[in-house]
């Protein structure tokens, strides 16, 4: 077996009343794509917002490699830098183009120097085929095209797992499919991702394995192969058949 | 008309005197401003506990009490405790003063307007959260806080004028001495306020072009005129 | 000691102070008037009306808006030595009035053009006419809306009203400064004083955001 680089030991989160995580636990190996489904509320963003520490988990521990990630700590900055995230809504910097969203990390992050980072930028948009657009504010970029410099813009950080949180569920239909190769291309040379997303589609091409979220604890997990045809329990079954049922309803057929 | 035309003509000169204390005034204590104004707005906004408390009373204590107060306090009050400061550094001090507790809420309303993905990005890609508000929020915030802020521009322009109550040789004040020589007030007070109005649209024109040149595509806040 | 004598000279005066805060409210009230008033009506005929009157609105906010206060409030003044006698108490308030306005008209602007169209297009639909439209419908939700907007400019209007001291009015600005005189406590005098207006604009402030709150519309966001 691979080595494990994400461990995710018995994590509780509450806000407020709810409990959203309850003694989560997963790990992920390298070079493995994982895709965590589940039903809204069951904390699917709140585990990736816990492993970068975006979200403080109340208990548990969480591991990148043998380094335990903590709050506090200064390995915070760290942590985060080898850890990519991917937002919903791309959250790509506002004030800067698509080339100097890739670039800012490296240069105040990674202290690398200006004309270095800005190449390397260059490459990571060439990567998911935004170079183009390099000199483009975000505002001047459609959805998925923000969505693909977002995911650049976390690749050139060299990260050694790659989180994405819902990625393309803030954009119209016909911009999926752009966002979703950019992904395949990544998960096909090998990058560890965990992926939160109900396109299944993706999941059935790109995934290793695909985890049940229900809950605020992992409810079932296995091949897409295993999830998709042959799952264990009766609850998997009905979501599963709901999404499908749902994609097949209203969105474009080709992402499926 | 000729005749109006002329006795302005006699009176640019000190007039123009006047313009130039007050914008020297408008600039020094606009700078001073935001000098103590942006540190207020990061306490204000991102401090905790005494350091949060500090801003607000500080900000709130300003834009509670009227600027002449400010002023008579600084200049009248100050020497009580052997700080003598002479008329323009005195006027410059309220005023610089009186701006930065303003100047502090438009930063901290700018800072407050921007997304807070922003600043979790930021975080997401490593930096600290010192490096998120430096590079990310606030090239921002900044220039979101350009069209309030050149409203407190000519606000300030316009308020200088108080400093005429200490004997400031300012537009105003001149022009009160020139109407003690020519006994023709609302003939000065008339031409003092064109060259007000004249000054005020120059500096907002200004303000707009630096806005423009500073603007970034599909960011910028709807200038309210 | 001669420190201390003086310094209970200066709370001895509190009492004299606080008569001037009856004259600068009376001030700032009959000002904000006014102001309301014309403001009102200067927001309306911007957004509704045309041609002249509206060009006259605009024309009227700019220049109001370039002018110093005190440059309106000689002018006033100076007007009364000329033309018509305009008393100091009245001048400041007429000058607080005519500069209120200006800045108000922008405030009602604002919020009249934040209502949105189809509203007036509703009323209209039922057979409203246009200025029922905008009696019963629009202003009703444009007032509101206009709250805090306004409070924030009604305390402007009570600061500025300390500019009357350089007429020679004798609110709580010019009995500040005779108490000082008198005294010999400048210091102490103006921090007393400060916090006067310090109470007096804190005091109207949170009484306004419990007025919003009373008057707003359930379920409609600001």
């Amino acid at each position: 077996m691979a080595k494990p680089i994400l461990r995710v030991e018995n994590v509780y989160k509450k806000f407020k009343d709810t409990e959203v995580l309850k003694g989560l636990s997963l790990t992920v190996y390298e070079g493995e794509v994982v895709v965590i489904i589940g039903p809204s509320g069951t904390g699917k963003s709140t585990l990736l917002r816990c492993i970068n520490r975006l979200t403080e988990p109340d208990s548990g521990d969480i591991y990148l490699e043998e380094q335990k990630i903590e709050p506090g700590k200064s390995n915070l900055s760290y942590i985060r830098q080898q850890i990519g995230m991917v937002f919903q809504d791309f959250n790509l910097f506002n004030h800067l183009t698509a080339l100097q969203n890739v670039a800012v990390g490296p240069i105040k992050v990674k202290k690398m120097e200006k004309n270095k980072a800005m190449e390397l930028a260059m490459k990571e948009l060439e990567r998911v085929g935004m170079a183009e657009k390099a000199g483009n504010y975000p505002a001047e970029l459609s959805g998925g095209q923000k969505q693909r410099v977002a995911i650049a813009r976390a690749l050139a950080m060299d990260p050694k797992i790659m989180l994405f949180d819902e990625p393309t569920s803030a954009l119209d239909p016909e911009l999926i499919g752009e966002v979703l190769e950019v992904m395949k291309d990544l998960a096909n040379a090998g990058m560890t991702m965990m992926v939160v997303s109900h396109e299944m589609g993706f999941a059935r091409e790109a995934a290793d394995r695909i985890v049940f979220l229900e809950d605020g604890v992992v409810a079932e997990m296995g091949s897409p192969e295993k999830i998709f045809n042959n799952p264990e329990k009766e609850r998997t079954r009905e979501f599963i058949s709901k999404i499908a049922r749902l994609n097949n309803g209203c969105k474009d057929q080709e992402v499926l | 008309m000729v005749e109006h035309i002329e006795y302005f003509i006699s009176i640019w000169p000190e007039l123009f005197k006047g313009l130039v204390v007050s914008l020297q005034l408008s600039a020094g204590a606009l700078l001073l401003g935001l000098v103590i104004g942006l540190p207020m707005a990061l306490m204000r906004t991102y401090g905790k506990g005494i350091v949060k408390a500090l801003a607000v009373a500080y900000i709130e204590l300003i834009r509670g009490t009227p600027m002449i107060v400010q002023l008579f306090l600084i200049y009248y009050g100050l020497p009580d405790l052997g700080i003598l400061l002479d008329r323009i550094p005195a006027a410059i001090v309220a005023l610089g003063i009186n701006s930065s507790a303003y100047q502090a809420e438009y930063f901290r309303g700018a800072i407050l307007s921007i997304d807070e993905g922003q600043g979790m990005a930021a975080q997401a890609l490593g930096m600290t959260k010192q490096q998120a508000i430096l590079y990310i929020i606030l090239p921002q915030a900044l220039r979101l806080v350009i069209p309030p802020w050149s409203n407190e521009v000519i606000y300030m322009v316009k308020y200088t004028s108080v400093a005429f109550l200490i004997a400031v040789p300012e537009l105003m004040a001149r022009g009160k001495m020139i109407i003690s020589e020519t006994f023709k007030p609302l003939e000065t007070l008339f031409w003092v306020g064109v060259i007000y109005i004249v000054v005020l649209s120059i500096i907002a024109k200004i303000v707009d072009l630096i806005e423009r040149k500073l603007a970034i595509p599909g960011f910028q806040m709807i200038r309210e005129d | 000691m001669g420190i201390n004598l003086s310094a209970n000279k200066v709370l001895a005066s509190i009492p004299y102070l606080l008569e001037g805060v009856g004259i600068t409210l009376k001030i700032t009230a009959l000002a904000l008037l006014l102001g309301t008033l014309l403001g009102i009506v200067l927001a309306i005929i911007r957004v509704y009306g045309s041609g002249v009157f509206r060009q006259f609105a605009i024309v009227y906010s700019r220049l109001i808006r370039s002018l110093p206060l005190l440059v309106i409030l000689f002018m006033l003044y100076f007007l009364g030595s000329e033309i018509i006698d305009i008393p100091a108490f009245w001048a400041i308030i007429l000058a607080l009035a005519l500069h209120t306005a200006a800045y108000q008209s922008e405030i009602f602007r604002g919020a009249i053009q934040s209502i949105s169209k189809g509203q007036m297009e509703a009323a209209l639909a039922l057979g409203m006419s246009k200025y029922q439209g905008i009696f019963s419908v629009i202003l009703p939700q444009a007032l509101r809306r206009a709250i805090p907007y306004w409070a924030n400019e009604a305390t402007i209007v009570l600061k500025d009203s300390s500019l009357a001291y350089a007429l020679g009015v004798t609110e709580l600005m010019r009995r500040g400064e005779y108490v000082s005189a008198r005294t010999s406590q400048p210091l102490l005098t103006y921090i007393v004083v400060g916090l006067i207006y310090l109470i007096l604009t804190y005091a109207f402030t949170k009484s306004m955001a419990r007025v919003e709150s009373k008057v707003r519309i359930p379920g409609l966001e600001r």
